[in-house]
């Protein structure tokens, strides 16, 4: 468990990180470093996305599933790596 | 109440009786038509004809007569219906199919026929909870997904789980890479994405313009032409061999610490170990082995903590997780760095041969084990101040074996002049072994090796003799700190000492053929450069130095400077790039990469005679 607080304690650290948003499968956001109303819009509408990103994958080859997703837009970075329990979300803004 | 059921009604004879049961009809539709075939079909088909006439002669016949009738009408009624509200989900998808044909062979939980269900589940999850839109889709989901929701609920196993730390190892590197993935790119020697593309270009636009507006306005100016002549320096400055630092590998557990030697993992080229111990005796502080990944410059991937410094470290190559370390107090340990475990797998101080005496280098080398060249097992040899280099076997403890005792060359002249007088003399004199401190095996045939010690001799010996050295060279004055085989020609070997001098040795020969001195400062460390045959990298005390023999002979081709105050301890050269590492006494390793360097064709080094 401490190596885990000490991760993302690190990850938190990083250069340019705006944000970490740990949110179980039912959206409910378990552990967050922003405020609560962009945490629970993040975790709206990245929720839809991943569930379409992943919906996208497994019907091109049901065998196949999604583990991780970047998207890079002008301002910055959101780096999500969603599983059956949880979701990782991590938005970075690379040039800062 | 179920019968109990014992042994003897279990062994009896049960007659089973099958029946049939009548076959019941529930329709039955005669078919209209006959096969042309059948018995009776002449007989149809005479009464088809006569019907055929009968029908032609109704018109205007007497027996027959038109009449109507009325028939009883009901009156119509209209009912409603309501039936239950057809839900429509996203047509079962091809995985939705997949997940219900093999979920439900790896599930528990009792998924039902219809696909659609484990649609319900993701549809209910949405930020906007109406209770009208729930309410009906709960009740269907509770009943096929109640486990799941179960383990969802608690957060600290989900934080806990390995999966978890694996993501987060992942996500940690992806940020990283989007840091430094500059400096990595030009690691790697590709093309660098640029990250700040507009602002550059807008830069090189507003100096083009000023230029520009320079010449516009200023013709006779002194500012223009000065401008131009910077620019053109600057283009010859960048020409001229130099390194670039590319980023440094540090964290708040090595400051502050010396770093006394680095080794790549054999089989990971992006696995570096660096081992942190002090060379002053009276610092006793533990000692530190981290193995850092390219991947992350900010954290190793292993740290292991050790009771006293750390001098050496090198990865087997036929087990590449196997790391031997030497210490200060003599101990050798070897990790497994596989695992996230951080204890040590095997350390030498139970047995009793160990070296009493600080081990200064260990190094995996393949031995001949049988009489058939083929059978080579790979061993680890250690040299140590207490002047004898042991070769170490693993089985399930560490035991070793001595390889070679270096005894000075003084007594071994007294030694030899003895016997011949008095014939074997046999008591057993302890004679002080001269202290080793570094070694190298021939990269061809891996049972000679060199041996450095501490009163400047260098010993040539042969791993299948123990009494006897091959050769011994003693033209430095200082302890012999570094000695490397050159990996392209098999003949020549480089030392260095701390009398301030590196010696090119050619192997048969007792004096060297080079001695290069450009400072007098003690010299640390020496490499060749894996991949030009004439270059290699030296360390002082306070620079680093390239050196190409090719080019030059007595001046070193790159100098850097360390920082103020800092120490530089230690050289690697990264085997596949053209990069450099240095590790500092105040804990930190520096990658630079060697930029506008150009050697000469060939790689074989050209032995002239000065």
């Amino acid at each position: 468990m401490a190596e885990v607080e000490e991760t993302l304690k690190r990850i938190q650290s990083q250069k340019g990180v705006q944000g970490i948003i740990i949110v179980n499968s039912e959206g409910i956001p378990i552990k967050t470093t922003m405020d609560n109303s962009s945490t629970v819009q993040y975790v709206g509408l990245i929720h839809q996305l991943v569930m379409k990103a992943r919906s996208t994958l497994r019907d091109l080859d049901p065998q196949n599933d999604l583990t991780f997703l970047r998207i890079r837009s002008k301002k910055n970075e959101i780096m999500i790596a969603p599983d059956k329990d949880y979701f990782l979300i991590v938005i970075q803004n690379p040039s800062d | 109440v179920k019968e109990q059921v014992t042994e003897d009604m279990l062994n009896e004879v049960v007659n089973i009786y099958l029946t049939e049961t009548e076959t019941i009809t529930h329709l039955d539709m005669p078919g209209i038509s006959v096969s042309v075939d059948a018995d009776d079909a002449e007989a149809i088909k005479e009464r088809n004809n006569r019907y055929a006439e009968l029908c032609k002669n109704r018109m205007g016949n007497d027996k027959y007569m038109d009449r109507s009738m009325q028939a009883f009408i009901g009156a119509s009624k209209s009912k409603q219906v309501q039936c239950d509200s057809i839900v429509m989900v996203d047509t079962a998808t091809t995985w939705d199919m997949y997940d219900s044909f093999y979920g439900a062979e790896q599930d528990k939980t009792e998924l039902t026929a219809e696909p659609e269900k484990s649609g319900y589940s993701e549809s209910i999850v949405n930020s906007s909870r109406g209770p009208e839109k729930t309410t009906s889709l709960l009740s269907t989901t509770s009943i096929g997904n109640t486990t799941l929701e179960d383990d969802a609920a608690d957060p600290r196993l989900i934080l806990q789980s390995e999966k978890f730390q694996k993501v987060l190892l992942v996500m940690e590197r992806c940020i990283l890479a989007n840091i430094f993935q500059p400096k990595l790119a030009a690691y790697r020697q590709l093309p660098i994405v640029e990250g700040k593309h507009n602002e550059q270009q807008d830069k090189e636009k507003r100096n083009q313009l000023f230029f520009n507006v320079l010449i516009v306005l200023d013709c006779d100016s002194v500012v223009t032409p000065e401008t131009m002549e910077h620019r053109e320096e600057d283009v010859e400055r960048s020409l001229s061999p130099t390194l670039e630092s590319l980023w440094v590998f540090s964290c708040e557990l090595t400051k502050g610490r010396t770093i006394s030697c680095m080794a790549w993992n054999k089989k990971n080229p992006d696995l570096l170990a660096v081992g942190y111990g002090e060379f002053d005796f009276r610092d006793q502080t533990p000692g530190l082995v981290c193995c850092w990944s390219l991947k992350n410059p900010t954290w190793p991937e292993r740290v292991y903590h050790c009771n006293t410094g750390v001098t050496s470290l090198d990865f087997s190559a036929k087990h590449p997780y196997r790391l031997a370390v030497g210490m200060t107090d003599g101990t050798i340990a070897i990790y497994y760095v596989y695992s996230q475990d951080k204890t040590c797998a095997v350390s030498s101080s139970k047995c009793s041969k160990k070296h009493y005496s600080s081990t200064w280098q260990v190094k995996w080398a393949e031995q001949d084990m049988g009489l058939s060249g083929d059978d080579k097992e790979e061993a680890l040899m250690s040299i140590s101040a207490d002047g004898r280099i042991s070769k170490w076997f693993l089985h399930d403890d560490l035991d070793c074996v001595e390889l070679m005792r270096l005894k000075r060359m003084q007594e071994e002249k007294d030694e030899m002049e003895t016997e011949v007088k008095d014939k074997k003399k046999k008591g057993e004199i302890l004679r002080s072994l001269n202290a080793g401190f570094c070694f190298d095996f021939h990269p061809v045939d891996s049972s000679i090796y060199l041996a450095g010690s501490i009163d400047g001799t260098i010993y040539k010996c042969s791993s299948s003799n123990s009494q006897q050295f091959l050769e011994t060279y003693s033209q430095h004055f200082g302890p012999v700190t570094r000695i490397k085989w050159c990996p392209f020609n098999p003949n020549v070997f480089l030392s260095c000492s701390l009398d301030w001098t590196i010696k090119l040795w050619i192997q048969d020969q007792l004096t060297p053929l080079l001695c290069l001195t450009s400072t007098q400062k003690q010299v640390h460390d020496i490499m060749w450069s894996p991949k030009w045959a004439t270059v290699f990298g030296a360390i002082n005390e306070g620079q680093m130095k390239i050196w190409n023999l090719d080019y030059s002979t007595l001046d070193p081709v790159i100098v850097h400077m360390a920082a103020p105050g800092v120490k530089m301890t230690s050289l690697l050269f990264a085997l596949q790039t053209d990069c450099v590492l240095v590790g500092d006494n105040s804990g930190q390793v520096t990658v630079y990469q060697i930029k506008n360097f150009t050697v000469g064709e060939g790689n074989q080094v050209r032995l002239n005679k000065k």
